[in-house]
């Protein structure tokens, strides 16, 4: 009796108030907190699918920026071309180890992890089968998504180009627009799988 | 759209869910650890506080985080201290047709004033010392703010905690910059551009920060309201 009563409520993340789960969210419809006015959840429609597809576009948009030339920079007659990963190559090479190994994880190690992650957990639900480990998946997928800075990294390249842009030529490659078409599914993924979403679907999962 | 907020818990609906009945009188009317209830830091289910660990994911139960303000003074205070060199060493030094011009973080902004650039100015002041000054200065007021009654309200505290987690990895748009611009500018004989020890600095002032900002314990804000 108790464990079903638990299940009927939910706590405000932010200020613990104590709020009874609707019967049914209609479609598009967000639940907030009475009393802090924080976005508990949002019942998006065909959430499931969505965030698989999301997930996948977002992987492969990154498998592409990983192929191509990033930027190019052009003075005097020489052509420096870099790619995503030598943004922190060169850190490296620089004697900056820390700072290099903290670029390259926060702008493609964390954000692929989390979306093999949501794949390898969200696609065997989705076909009805048992995702191995979903607890431990989602306790990953938690604990990866506020360090995953690729819509900074965006940024921060846009920031760089304005600084140079009157000393040289720069070139966007096609891996700059893969990139950035990354970033917005990457968001969208990460938008519709929200926690309590996330962890309803590990429960009926196991 | 928003769901009808008919659907708080009253009193006599989740009284019977409590673990003996009793209300816990530490915490604010109608939280769940009034009723003995914790919610669970990694899947938000709810469990009895007297359970040591969550029966979905079987995370480490606590009613609030342990030690929160503690912690997070600890983190912020740290990053203060690293906040100093961030801005005393230069952040990258330019090397064009072998002069090096080294340059910190404020010399970058005062630059593009000169060259007339106000919103990149604009931009690069607002990311690198605006804005982790501001969020620690609001950490550590929150953090006294559990303790004592303010003139905010526990909503706006609320909002303030919010807005300061949102934009916590926003700073570290400056070490990107600085990354991208090192890879990027080396034509050779011509000009390069390096690294510098605010760097490191700085990339460690913004995770410290993010840190803090995780650590800290929003709902301990709202407990106050016992207090009064």
């Amino acid at each position: 009796m108790k464990n079903k009563d638990l299940n009927a409520y939910i706590a405000c993340h932010e200020c613990d108030q104590l709020i009874a789960m609707p019967e049914a969210l209609g479609r598009n419809e967000t639940l907030t907190c009475p009393r802090c006015m924080s976005k508990q959840l949002t019942n998006y429609a065909n959430s499931l699918e969505h965030s698989i597809a999301f997930s996948l576009t977002a992987l492969i948009l990154l498998i592409i920026a990983n192929a191509f030339p990033f930027l190019s920079f052009e003075a005097q007659g020489q052509i420096k071309t870099i790619s995503v990963i030598e943004a922190s190559y060169d850190l490296y090479f620089q004697g900056f180890y820390l700072l290099s190994a903290l670029v390259y994880a926060f702008v493609l190690l964390i954000p692929i992890f989390y979306l093999c992650a949501v794949l390898v957990l969200l696609v065997p639900i989705r076909l009805g089968l048992q995702p191995p480990a979903p607890v431990a998946i989602g306790k990953m997928i938690s604990l990866a998504l506020p360090w995953a800075m690729a819509e900074v990294f965006i940024v921060g390249v846009l920031v760089a180009l304005i600084k140079v842009i009157e000393l040289a030529d720069i070139v966007f490659g096609v891996s700059f627009w893969a990139y950035s078409g990354f970033v917005l599914f990457f968001i969208a993924a990460s938008n519709i799988a929200s926690r309590h979403q996330l962890w309803k679907w590990i429960e009926d999962a196991r | 759209m928003r769901a009808d907020t008919s659907n708080v818990a009253s009193n006599n609906e989740t009284a019977n869910i409590a673990s003996n009945g009793e209300t816990i009188t530490e915490y604010a009317k109608g939280t769940a650890a009034s009723k003995g209830i914790a919610s669970c830091h990694v899947c938000n289910q709810l469990n009895l506080s007297s359970l040591t660990h969550c029966t979905r994911c079987n995370g480490r139960l606590h009613l609030r985080y342990p030690n929160s303000i503690q912690r997070t003074l600890a983190l912020v205070f740290t990053a203060f201290l690293l906040y100093i060199p961030a801005n005393l060493y230069p952040i990258m030094t330019t090397t064009l047709l072998g002069d090096a011009s080294p340059s910190t973080i404020i010399s970058g902004v005062i630059l593009f004033i000169d060259h007339g650039s106000y919103f990149v100015a604009f931009v690069i002041f607002a990311a690198s010392i605006l804005i982790p000054i501001a969020k620690m200065l609001v950490i550590i007021w929150l953090c006294y703010a559990t303790t004592r009654p303010t003139r905010l309200s526990e909503l706006e505290l609320t909002r303030m905690y919010r807005a300061t987690e949102f934009i916590g990895k926003w700073s570290m748009v400056d070490i990107f910059v600085v990354a991208i611009l090192v890879a990027l500018v080396q034509v050779s004989g011509l000009m390069s551009i390096e690294p510098g020890l605010a760097a490191r600095a700085f990339a460690l002032v913004v995770i410290l920060t993010m840190v803090a900002a995780l650590q800290f314990d929003v709902r301990l804000i709202w407990d106050r309201q016992k207090q009064q």
